[in-house]
């Protein structure tokens, strides 16, 4: 495997955003969740610590690897114990994007790639932006890509990974022009089914979309918008009875008063629970607002 | 899984029964590793008694193709039966191997 300081979500994250910071147009934020958490089980793959058929995860050696956002999930892993679904796995896991998307962030400013700039909005706040150092790390990899794509060399695995997640999440144009991927199709359709984990999140992702995420509109109570929420997630995450969902959002749960109070303060229930930390957070479907988030 | 090593002429013939998975692949992996360093450059596999691979064994399978294409060398998959040949069709694999029929048509 190539030697790369970068794990694969912060890869795949650098690919999709430009040299301010700001996300690929065409990149749907919703995505973002699903495909990071693919991301994530792909890198745990090429570590060894989990492995996959066309249907299953398949624990493997669940030891630590050094890396904040894997651990997280190499111990999500450990204490489910068992083989699982690649796209339950997809789902559950995306239900803590937010926080993937946190630590994305805070490593790559951690590492010099990305650095903090904070901007002032009319006179009263500032909205944070997280542009790039250079561009170097993203060039490298857009030209590892490109190179493999253009060759008929074997495939490194970390390259399989990567072309199945671009492929997956429509984020081909930031690495090829559209007539190189019409000229390449064939050769790109190829690589990128080279992953198991890669072939299900193309499906995941079809199935959310189809799911959708449609606001409704009007004025709403708490307990109405927060059980709105909770049959999105449900149909998310596929869930198929109340009995599964998280406490924090399982209604008669004593926890669930909390998260009302919580709607009740912010006035949408766009919101997660951080299992680890015990917070709430807002759920940000608009990235930039999310990367963006405006600080006092 | 059982692994079963012979030699015909230049091949070195790799026999797999059982499943090729989490619990086996390093085993696997090593083991290719020693016939590679003693200097054998084209690997035949008959996978008519493999029953299961998962993306590990798989993983196996290319990383040997590149190392043994760096050198002049080959992988060569035979006898693949149904389910197995499904998998490395499934996955893209199939077309990267060089496939025949039987062990005696080499």
């Amino acid at each position: 495997m190539q030697e790369t300081f970068l794990n694969i979500p912060e890869e795949i994250y650098l690919l999709s955003i430009n040299e301010k910071g700001q996300q690929h147009e065409s990149f749907k934020s919703e995505n973002f969740d699903l495909i990071i958490s693919a991301a994530i089980l792909m890198n745990l793959a090429l570590l060894h610590r989990i492995d996959s058929d066309a249907i299953n995860i398949i624990p493997d050696k669940l030891e630590k690897v050094g890396d904040n956002l894997l651990d997280g999930v190499i111990g999500d892993i450990y204490e489910y114990d068992d083989n699982r679904r690649i796209d339950e796995w997809i789902s559950h896991l995306s239900m803590h994007g937010p926080f993937f998307r946190e630590e994305i962030l805070l490593s790559l400013v951690r590492n010099g790639v990305l650095k903090i700039e904070d901007e002032k909005v009319l006179w009263f706040f500032s909205k944070r932006k997280y542009p790039m150092v250079d561009d170097a790390e993203q060039e490298e990899v857009q030209s590892r890509i490109r190179n493999l794509i253009f060759s008929d060399d074997l495939p490194d695995e970390r390259d399989i990974v990567i072309v199945s997640l671009l492929k997956s999440s429509n984020l081909l144009e930031v690495v090829f022009t559209p007539e190189e991927i019409k000229e390449n199709t064939e050769r790109i359709d190829q690589i990128a089914k080279m992953d198991f984990i890669g072939q299900a999140i193309g499906k995941v992702l079809k199935s959310y979309n189809i799911s959708g995420f449609d606001k409704l509109f009007g004025v709403k109570t708490p307990e109405q918008m927060l059980e709105e929420h909770a049959k999105v997630l449900k149909t998310k995450y596929r869930v198929k009875n109340d009995d599964m969902m998280p406490a924090w959002i399982r209604k008669g749960d004593p926890q669930y008063e909390k998260t009302l109070d919580y709607v009740r303060t912010l006035g949408h229930a766009d919101i997660t629970f951080n299992p680890r930390t015990k917070e709430y957070a807002e759920i940000k479907y608009n990235y930039a607002r999310h990367v963006f988030g405006s600080g006092i | 899984m059982e692994i079963t090593v012979n030699e015909k002429e230049n091949n070195v013939i790799i026999t797999l029964d059982g499943r090729l998975d989490t619990s086996n692949y390093e085993e696997f992996s090593a083991k290719l590793k020693e016939i590679i360093d003693s200097g054998k450059r084209f690997l035949v596999f008959n996978l008519k008694g493999l029953e299961y691979i998962s993306s590990s064994g798989l993983r196996v399978f290319l990383s040997t193709l590149k190392t043994l294409r760096l050198v002049e060398g080959d992988v060569i998959l035979c006898c693949l039966n149904e389910t197995i040949k499904s998998v490395f069709e499934v996955s893209g694999f199939l077309s990267l191997f060089r496939v025949e029929e039987s062990v005696e048509n080499l």
